[in-house]
């Protein structure tokens, strides 16, 4: 176990002194998120887009769609309840604001009335994965609804939050998971670089003469490169959250689930270039073959569904499609492109392909 | 246990040993002992099959044939019981190149059982100054001592060094020298290959010549020199003109050997070889450049086993 632990600290001073690798593996994604998250932000703080479904039709709605429209940063169209929420599912509108059939009643009733019946209701749809968008629209609607309640105990009228779940996640809510997958690959695949350099400065030649295990130098290198992993999807989503508002609204032990399973997936992908490169050249080479197809055709940059059907197939069967899936889901509430369980068994099984491989073809010398 | 008695304090015992890539026969029926306590050199040029041999004894080959034995085991049966107690210093010192001398020595330290202590190994092996320099950062020399520290971080009984002071300045292999010199004194015994005639010369208390993976010849360097050559070294600058059967018919000459920078004759009566050397070469108007004579060397040895010289 020391000598696990020894060697796993030997290979982080080695990949933390080595800048480039450090940039490749930490700055890189960071990059890109700051890059695509300015670009899409757009021109900041943009107004809401609420889709107005007056079922009532009594003085009381219009009153209360007058308050909402006149409140600042709000446009409001009215729609038909159906139309309304496939237009919020696509992405249209932010949010759907339903005053259900015999609101006006209600109100009328229990206005100055010493025993009140229920409270009316309106109903607030929102995406629980867009937190910071579900909040807006919550303060928008309760600052309206505080102006009619003013006076009024218990309130006459209530919101009722209604969960709705969209297609289209805002551009960097797909896009934070989408690069921590991005970046677990990377960590994976480029361990097949200095692994090839150490074959060929003799260096794994040198370890196979001292009593150290095989298994011992493997594990190291997995472990090595797990705590990158991690460290690599804490920054991550750090940057997401604190800068662009994107948070984890699902599980952080799947999340991490999912970053370990990529990470050693991926790492045995790794092996595998590692298995049938020579040199550390040949090694960058097919690192790149094997990095920028993922990269562009996993749904990272663009939706899979947005791809020709010929992309389609191959997106279908690189890991990183799966990895990049399921971390959106557990991550941020994406739409499944599979479930979470597809997800998990494609990326197994690909790490029991590549271990196979790696371990009838790798070379220690 | 087959061929040949073997000294019951054999460190090393290999026995006709045989490595072959495809139809190339790296090592091709190897044969030697290495007794405890002692300097053995394996000598002789790129490619002879050195390095091949020792690795086979490091475990870190299979042999295609023969019988191996080192410190009493089966290497390929027992290479786990082995480690522990070899040291190890391959032909290019292979060191992780970020990491600083404290932190290779610790890790490789970290692989044994039992080791010797960071700074007394820092201290033998004179890299107190640089024990804080990353690998990569280091000269020839130092990078040297240091791949010999990691040999010694178990306190090994057998330690192999692979052409230890290749590509390093005479200083820098005196020094080392003078360091497995000190590994013998502290009862450590040593297997070291080299192309250097000069460093087998000095380090060996034993060798063995080797040459297109077969072992030519083995010996103490006295033995080899006075087995082959009882003979004097008369040697000059050859000159184009220089015509090696007038050499050949100098009198008491045994053997003659002329190349590009040497021309060397042995001789038996070194007076009377000279005398008409010289007289020869007035009556056709030319003189010997840089003449001297010498012993016979190993160098001359290996010349006369091989038929050509043993050079960087």
């Amino acid at each position: 176990m020391t000598a696990l632990w020894t060697l796993t600290v030997a290979n982080i001073r080695s990949y933390t002194r080595d800048r480039a690798a450090l940039f490749w593996t930490l700055a890189f994604p960071l990059i890109f998120i700051v890059m695509f998250g300015l670009i899409f932000q757009g021109g900041g703080e943009s107004r809401l887009n609420l889709a107005w479904v007056d079922s009532d039709g009594s003085p009381q709605s219009a009153e209360l769609r007058a308050a909402l429209a006149a409140a600042s940063g709000v446009n409001l169209e009215d729609y038909a309840e159906a139309e309304a929420l496939k237009k919020m599912r696509i992405g249209e509108v932010d949010a759907v604001i339903v005053v259900p059939d015999g609101y006006g009643g209600q109100l009328e009733a229990n206005t100055g009335s010493d025993t009140p019946g229920a409270a009316a209701v309106v109903r607030v749809y929102t995406d629980p994965s867009q937190q910071s968008l579900q909040g807006s629209v919550y303060q928008a609607v309760g600052s309206v609804l505080a102006v009619i309640n003013m006076n009024d105990r218990p309130p006459l009228v209530m919101p009722q939050p209604e969960t709705i779940q969209t297609e289209n996640l805002n551009f960097i809510s797909y896009f934070v998971p989408s690069m921590l997958g991005l970046s677990v690959m990377q960590v994976g695949i480029f361990a097949a670089i200095p692994l090839v350099a150490d074959r060929e400065k003799l260096i794994l030649k040198r370890l196979a003469a001292t009593p150290l295990r095989r298994w011992q130098l493997v594990g190291s290198n997995v472990l090595m490169r797990l705590l990158i992993a991690l460290a690599q999807a804490v920054i991550i989503v750090a940057v997401g959250s604190i800068f662009f508002g994107v948070e984890i609204t699902g599980s952080i032990a799947l999340t991490a689930l999912f970053v370990i399973l990529g990470s050693v997936t991926f790492l045995a992908l790794g092996y595998v270039i590692a298995s049938f490169a020579s040199t550390e050249d040949s090694a960058n080479g097919m690192t790149s073959v094997v990095q920028f197809p993922m990269m562009f055709l996993s749904g990272t940059f663009f939706p899979i569904q947005a791809m020709p059907d010929a992309l389609q197939a191959v997106a279908r069967v690189i890991p990183l499609t799966y990895l990049a899936d399921a971390l959106r889901q557990v991550m941020v509430g994406g739409v499944p492109f599979a479930t979470l369980g597809v997800c998990a068994g494609v990326l197994l099984g690909w790490l029991v392909v590549c271990f196979v491989i790696a371990s009838r073809k790798f070379r220690w010398q | 246990m087959t061929n040949a008695p073997v000294a019951a304090d054999a460190v090393i015992r290999v026995a006709d040993l045989k490595k072959y890539y495809g139809d190339v026969h790296a090592v091709d029926g190897v044969s030697f002992e290495v007794r405890a306590g002692e300097i053995f050199g394996l000598l002789g040029p790129n490619g002879a099959g050195k390095t091949t041999t020792v690795e086979i004894l490091e475990g870190l080959r299979e042999p295609d044939g023969g019988e191996v034995r080192v410190l009493g085991l089966d290497v390929a049966k027992n290479a786990d019981r082995l480690k522990p107690r070899i040291g190890v210093s391959l032909q290019t010192a292979a060191l992780y190149p970020k990491l600083t001398v404290i932190e290779l020595i610790d890790l490789f330290r970290s692989f044994y059982p039992k080791s010797r202590p960071t700074a007394e190994l820092i201290e033998a092996l004179g890299l107190t100054e640089r024990s804080k320099a990353q690998s990569k950062d280091l000269s020839g020399g130092q990078r040297q001592r240091l791949a010999v520290a990691l040999s010694l971080v178990n306190d090994p009984e057998l330690v192999f060094l692979d052409e230890p002071t290749t590509g390093l300045d005479p200083a820098a292999r005196r020094a080392l020298w003078t360091l497995i010199q000190e590994l013998k004194a502290a009862g450590t015994s040593v297997l070291l290959t080299t192309h250097y005639m000069e460093e087998a010369e000095i380090l060996c208390d034993r060798l063995a010549i080797m040459d297109h993976g077969k072992v030519l010849e083995l010996g103490t360097v006295e033995e080899l020199v006075s087995k082959h050559f009882k003979d004097r070294a008369v040697r000059f600058d050859p000159d184009e003109a220089l015509d090696t059967a007038l050499l050949e018919s100098l009198p008491a000459v045994s053997s003659v050997h002329v190349d590009d920078t040497d021309a060397l004759v042995f001789t038996r009566d070194v007076g009377a070889t000279i005398g008409a050397l010289l007289a020869g070469a007035e009556g056709r108007g030319v003189e010997p450049q840089n003449l001297s004579i010498r012993r016979a060397s190993l160098e001359d040895v290996f010349l006369s086993l091989t038929g050509r010289a043993l050079r960087d």
